[in-house]
């Protein structure tokens, strides 16, 4: 099994804002964020996404394996909460997703990954 | 989108170019902790697939997105090849599926990505919701 516990910071969350173009402020202004509900800034979806992918390119030996990824957004992350994310193989070629916080909850749900 | 009014399903967007340039590339790969020199993080895809237009859906009146209502629900990725530094790519976006219930809308966004010579390189399939 391919595992990776990363602890979300604002610094990593304005990095993938930066990096990706996804400037939504619920991203990067806690004062905006509370204006919509939600408790202050929250990671990007596809920020956990792609630490996900970053595991099951590993599990599958290589970026260029990867040919389908596939979660569901089920949970918020904000900065300081702790994600384990891990691929383990299902049958050949297809890997199971985890994403769990440090509460126990998945984060991301449904996740799967296909390879060559 | 207003009571009743119908939805935008089967709507297409115009194609968009995008070049993958390495230094984005290298900053993107930083920012989830991938290692630079393995080449374009599949998720990438993210950017040069989908970012590059879903601005179209957001940003088009008929389709009339509450962006500050949006929630990306679902993302799925399935990939041809992955593209390499320096290539050119183009994406087109349409709305796969555009319903309402219970109060929430449901928009599937579909995306396919393609390389200079018109191969397809990925797919995106976005699911957003909007509450209302």
């Amino acid at each position: 099994m391919s595992r990776r516990e990363v602890t979300f910071t604002k610094e990593q969350i304005a990095a993938y804002a930066e990096a990706s173009g996804d400037h939504n402020p619920i991203h990067l202004d806690d004062d905006f964020a509370r204006t919509v509900g939600l408790p202050g800034v929250i990671a990007h979806g596809m920020l956990q996404m792609g630490l996900m992918a970053t595991v099951a390119t590993e599990a599958a030996g290589g970026p260029d394996k990867l040919r389908r990824l596939y979660c569901r957004f089920a949970g918020m992350v904000v900065p300081g909460d702790r994600v384990m994310f891990s691929a383990e193989p299902l049958t050949a070629g297809k890997l199971d997703l985890k994403a769990v916080n440090q509460k126990g909850e998945a984060v991301l749900t449904k996740a799967v990954a296909e390879h060559d | 989108m207003g009571a009743g009014a119908a939805g935008v399903a089967g709507r297409t967007y115009p194609p968009v170019n995008f070049q993958i340039e390495p230094a984005r590339v290298a900053a993107f790969a930083r920012a989830i902790g991938a290692d630079p020199s393995e080449g374009v993080p599949p998720t990438f895809a993210a950017v040069y697939s989908l970012g590059a237009t879903a601005p179209q859906l957001f940003g088009d009146p008929q389709a009339a997105i509450d962006f500050a209502r949006l929630l990306h629900a679902e993302q799925e990725f399935t990939w041809a090849r992955h593209p390499r530094p320096d290539e050119a790519v183009t994406s087109r976006g349409r709305v796969a599926s555009d319903v309402s219930r219970r109060g929430m809308r449901f928009v599937t966004f579909e995306t396919d990505t393609a390389d200079a010579r018109g191969q397809p390189l990925c797919r995106s399939k976005a699911l957003f919701v909007i509450r209302s």
